[in-house]
């Protein structure tokens, strides 16, 4: 066996090949879930465990970003937002939180004041208790300044799930795709990227979830936060889950110019990118007009209908990109690393 | 005493008249019984008769045969005499007793069209006309034997007059010829604008060279696809075209009415004039003349210019009708995307590029673009093989122990499949990045295995090892369907295997195996290799430097991220961003340099290496000026071999032993260079002595390895000045170098290598 690289942590298909591996061909069937809930035997960043009249929906997410500050907010307000986004991408209404922070030992004691302190008022905001955690120091040089990992608890009257996703459905994202990998890619390549354009896009998504959920829980099948692996890794999940072909058109996709020229730069592709603020939901065809007029009323003005579900016994499990420059293209699950291929 | 004998033929023997012809000959010497053609696609003749009888016919059968028919085997067998009063053609039979080769398309004939000029002739002015020596094949063939119910001739059931020229044996041309008619029976033409309505006028195609010549944009229905005309000698027009198709630099064919007006565009020989004339009618890449009266934008930066003759009586019309007598006949695709073939298709997808649709109502069941030929120092390369070469069969040598299925790399693309001791490849499919083009891979795949008749269930699957070509995923779902193993082949040697396969070589031998990109067993990329290579193993023994790729494709895009990848090297930070910005090749590719301190990171955080040589000749062309973006393959190199004039030799590339292997350093020749550049040497010299400087390193490496012969393939092996350097290097150490014959070198040929090596592989491996 060879040793772990950072490829297997990417989220994409060097992930879940070895979580396949390591985990997932090891649990007993039965032992993958609660009966009659969600588990790991379903691939989306959540689970829920039945109750009598509905579900108690859980998510777990360990946030470690390199660097831990970044234009709009930091690693607290990622892991609220994110934890947050998890229980409502199943139907879930957030209800507490539980924590546990690891800390290097000699990180600015200030630096962390700010990151928890943007993390409460994120979860205080939404009314979302704290209610568990957990706080630990590692020794200098023995981990990359702070770790948080964040256990979401919410409830779901009915659960959104994904594979219920269906040809005819059409694909909306609520706004503009990869920023908030643009952002931390910027950093880590080290460009200075305050008071610039650039920025994370990293916030809950309550505000718009509330509403859908409220009128339209039924004609949304799926719905996901395309974070880590991009709007590229959720479409190839949805595609394969339900072996359907999804295509999409590229001109539709919006991309801020800002993220474009600098994905353009570094040859990757935006939709590979981590979203962390923006919703993709597969709805019902004929609801979808309605939808994407209400999230564009609630403020997510760059809304847009990117595509849509088609049968296709031969071609399951794809998802076909409708490029700007003509023809389509496969848009394949984003790989670690860049293997260049034209010739 | 009466004498009987069974003969079986194989070769190019369906659609080229070849029945007719027996039974002509049959009834000169007076032998009596039948020939038909069997289910596989070959032709049995049973004769009986005296010997004297028997005699004459097989001397007639080796004198008397069509001319474009071409035969592999003559199987001869003794039978019992049946007793047959005369001699027939018999319907053809379903079984197939062994299989033959599928006749490709094949240019009009001389015959053909001295009806088509001639004014008492029925076929007077006919775009269709067609007899048994040439016309469409595999472009309208749904199955074999090749008959006309299993073409798209089928729409067209013959007149009284061609069906009785069908079964007149003395009409040498049309007695049992598959595919003939006439303007009663047959296809018509009508001419369409770009909306869809229908121009009424009395000859569409007369109508057609009259708009064509004020100016506007066609798209032309042929043989095996659409072409988009326009007029090539107006500047306006090619640019027009140039706008609308989305495709600023990439060179467009010219079609000429004859070699005549060819002799004003191109520079001619008498080989470049029998490849022209060949039954395939290639389009061939000939030299362009300095006085040329074609448009400067047909071919910008290139001493090449693709021309070809028109191969239908159409095309001949349509170019009677062009005052100039040539046009640009460029492919009718969207970017991107395959050439259309439906008349439905060309007017949707086409619409935006053309003004006016000149349509046909002949199916085009298979799609076969043009063929395309250049000549590489002393012999003559494919570059594309489509229309009239696939799907010939190429033989190999050896007997292959299983038969193969194989979707060969990406780009360029075409499979193949393998069987007995042959091997067919698909036509050109093209670029699999592209889906539509990804299926119509799939459905040529599906195609030849059913006309070739190879077992699905049992063939073994072979792919190139790239993690991240799209074929791929079709090769795993066929083997999932099928049940049958995936063996996965490193595109180089797949590029050496197919000169071996060519060769009917099956000892080791060394290969240089030189392009843009392959995937290498260490996962960088590969594409400057010299490999000691069988169909059973191989060892990579030398390559070019390992230069970094900073952002991986993109410095494919844009040659001036590989240039600062090598002259990283040996210069530090601040003097590359300062000698990029001396020369602005940052702004030149179209980008800013404030991507500069983008692209020293991307070179600080491990990027993907190659050893490619593709890529030293695009950041060459980048440093001399030639070529600063790659609008389409291979144009970087392209423009610098077109740039290169010879001169004194400066540079030479050092070899170093490094780990068991040789390495041609490439930093020491760009420091020369750039010493050279600024003692002010001319920047054509220095391109040919890069060029020279290459090719010469590379066999000198294969030298140390070669017992007797050396294999050169791959997409950069058809550069004239790196082959030329290759070849003499070698000749003069005695030793002899083979390249690819009919099948490209580049990646259009992989399908061959790969369909050797797995064909022959006695363990299967996964």
């Amino acid at each position: 066996m060879g040793k772990i690289s950072l490829s297997h942590g990417s989220g994409g298909i060097e992930t879940s090949k070895l979580l396949e591996r390591f985990i997932f061909s090891r649990v007993p069937d039965r032992l993958k879930k609660v009966e009659g809930g969600l588990g790991i035997d379903y691939p989306d960043d959540a689970a829920a465990i039945p109750t009598l009249d509905g579900y108690i929906v859980v998510t777990t997410d360990s946030y470690t970003v390199n660097p831990p500050f970044f234009p709009e907010t930091n690693i607290g307000g990622l892991a609220a937002s994110g934890t947050i986004n998890d229980v409502l991408m199943l139907g879930g209404k957030p209800l507490a939180v539980l924590d546990s922070i690891v800390v290097e030992e000699g990180f600015p004691e200030e630096d962390l004041r700010r990151i928890i302190d943007t993390m409460l008022s994120i979860l205080g905001s939404h009314g979302i208790a704290v209610i568990g955690g957990d706080f630990k120091v590692m020794p200098r040089n023995t981990l990359d300044n702070v770790i948080i990992n964040m256990v979401g608890i919410g409830y779901a009257k009915k659960l959104i799930i994904d594979k219920n996703l269906e040809p005819g459905d059409k694909v909306i994202i609520t706004g503009p795709v990869g920023e908030h990998g643009a952002v931390i890619l910027a950093l880590q390549q080290g460009f200075k990227v305050e008071g610039g354009e650039l920025r994370s896009d990293a916030r809950p998504l309550i505000g718009i979830m509330d509403k859908l959920l409220e009128e339209y829980i039924g004609d949304i099948h799926a719905a996901r936060d395309p974070t880590r692996g991009g709007v590229a890794m959720a479409l190839n999940d949805w595609a394969s889950t339900t072996n359907t072909v999804i295509v999409v058109d590229e001109a539709k996709i919006p991309i801020k110019d800002v993220v474009r020229s600098y994905a353009e730069m570094l040859g990757i592709d935006p939709l590979s990118l981590a979203c962390e603020g923006v919703a993709l939901l597969g709805v019902r065809r004929e609801a979808a007009e309605d939808i994407l007029e209400l999230i564009r009323s609630l403020g997510h003005e760059e809304a847009e209908i990117i595509g849509e579900v088609r049968q296709s016994p031969e071609y399951g499990g794809t998802v076909l990109l409708k490029s700007v420059v003509g023809g389509f293209r496969i848009l394949e699950p984003p790989r670690g690393e860049l293997v260049p291929r034209i010739c | 005493m009466l004498r009987a004998i069974r003969i079986i033929v194989t070769g190019i023997v369906q659609g080229v008249g070849f029945r007719p012809s027996i039974y002509r000959i049959a009834v000169k010497s007076g032998v009596r019984g039948y020939v038909r053609n069997l289910g596989g696609s070959e032709v049995e003749i049973y004769i009986e008769g005296e010997k004297s009888a028997i005699d004459k016919f097989m001397s007639f059968l080796k004198t008397d045969l069509p001319p474009v028919a071409l035969i592999h085997n003559i199987d001869i067998s003794d039978a019992e005499p049946l007793g047959y009063d005369d001699f027939e053609i018999l319907p053809s039979m379903r079984k197939s007793v062994k299989r033959s080769i599928v006749p490709p398309d094949f240019s009009v004939c001389d015959d053909c069209m001295k009806e088509v000029y001639d004014p008492r002739s029925r076929w007077y002015r006919y775009p269709f006309n067609s007899c048994a020596y040439c016309g469409p094949r595999y472009s309208i063939m749904q199955d074999i034997p090749y008959d006309r119910d299993k073409t798209s001739m089928v729409d067209f059931p013959l007149c009284r007059e061609c069906s009785e020229d069908y079964g007149d044996p003395d009409n040498i041309r049309r007695f049992h010829a598959q595919g003939i008619s006439c303007p009663v029976c047959g296809p018509r033409v009508w001419l369409v604008d770009n909306a869809g309505k229908i121009i009424d006028c009395e000859d569409p195609i007369r109508e057609a060279s009259k708009l064509i010549d004020e100016g506007y944009i066609l798209s032309v229905k042929g043989i095996g696809g659409f072409h988009i005309a326009a007029l090539a000698s107006s500047d306006e027009v090619v640019l027009k075209l140039r706008k609308r198709k989305d495709r600023p630099e990439k060179p467009f064919a010219i079609m000429a009415k004859d070699l005549q007006t060819l002799k004003k565009l191109v520079y001619l020989n008498e080989e470049a004039e029998r490849i022209l004339r060949s039954p395939q009618h290639p389009i061939l890449l000939l030299n362009k003349r300095e006085d040329c009266p074609a448009s400067k934008y047909i071919a910008p930066g290139l001493a090449h210019l693709g021309v070809f003759l028109p191969y239908t009586p159409l095309h001949h019309l349509l170019l009677d009708g062009v005052k100039d007598k040539y046009a640009i006949m460029t492919s009718g695709n969207p970017r991107g995307e395959p050439m259309c073939i439906k008349n439905t298709e060309a007017l949707k997808k086409l619409g935006n590029i053309v003004d006016y649709h000149l349509l046909h109502n002949r199916r085009i069941v298979n799609r076969v673009d043009d063929s395309v030929l250049r000549f590489t120092y002393d012999s003559i390369t494919m570059l594309r093989r489509g229309r009239g070469y696939a799907p010939y069969w190429i033989l190999l040598r050896k007997e292959l122990v299983r038969e193969v299925i194989s979707f060969g790399a990406m780009l360029q693309n075409a499979g193949g499949v393998g069987f007995e001791n042959k091997a067919v490849l698909t036509q050109y499919i093209g670029d699999c990045d592209d889906f539509r083009t990804l299926l119509d891979l799939k459905i040529y795949m599906r195609r030849i295995v059913k006309l070739y008749r190879v077992d699905e269930t049992r063939a073994l699957v072979a792919v190139d090892m790239h993690p991240g070509y799209p074929t791929k995923r079709l090769a795993r779902e066929w083997c999932e369907k099928n049940g049958v193993p995936l063996v996965e082949i490193q595109h180089h040697w797949a590029h050496v295997a197919s000169v071996m396969a060519e060769h009917g070589i099956h000892d080791e031998i060394v290969g240089i195996a030189i392009d843009g990109a392959g995937y290498g067993i260490d996962g960088n990329i590969w594409g400057g290799e010299i490999l000691r290579a069988s169909p059973y193993q191989f060892k990579r023994v030398g390559h070019i430097e390992n230069i970094p790729m900073p952002g991986g494709d993109l410095a494919t895009t844009y040659p001036v991220r590989i240039l600062i990848g090598i002259l990283s090297k040996f210069m530090r930070e601040d003097e590359v961003v300062a000698l990029i910005d001396k020369y602005k090749l940052m702004e030149r590719a179209g980008r800013s340099s404030g991507e500069l301190p983008i692209i020293m990171r991307q070179l600080r955080s491990s990027p993907p290496l190659t050893s490619s040589l593709g890529r030293v000749l695009d950041a060459a062309s980048c440093l001399l000026g030639c070529a600063y973006v790659r609008t389409y393959e291979g144009e970087p190199a392209m423009k610098l071999e077109a740039a290169a004039r010879p001169g004194r030799q400066y540079l030479h590339a050092k070899i170093v032993e490094r780990d068991g292997r040789s390495v041609i350093r490439i930093s020491n020749m760009f420091e020369d260079m750039l010493e050279l550049l600024k003692d002010g040497v001319d920047r054509s010299v220095l391109a040919y002595n890069v060029q020279w400087a290459l090719g010469n390193a590379l066999a000198e490496v294969a030298l140390k390895h070669a017992d007797g012969v050396v294999a050169v393939s791959g997409g950069a092996a058809v550069n004239t000045i790196i082959v030329k350097a290759i070849k003499l290097r070698c000749r003069k150490e005695g030793v002899e170098v083979i390249c690819n014959r009919s099948v490209p070198p580049g990646d259009g040929g992989v399908a061959l290598g790969q369909i050797y090596i797995a064909g022959l592989k006695e363990d299967l491996w996964r």
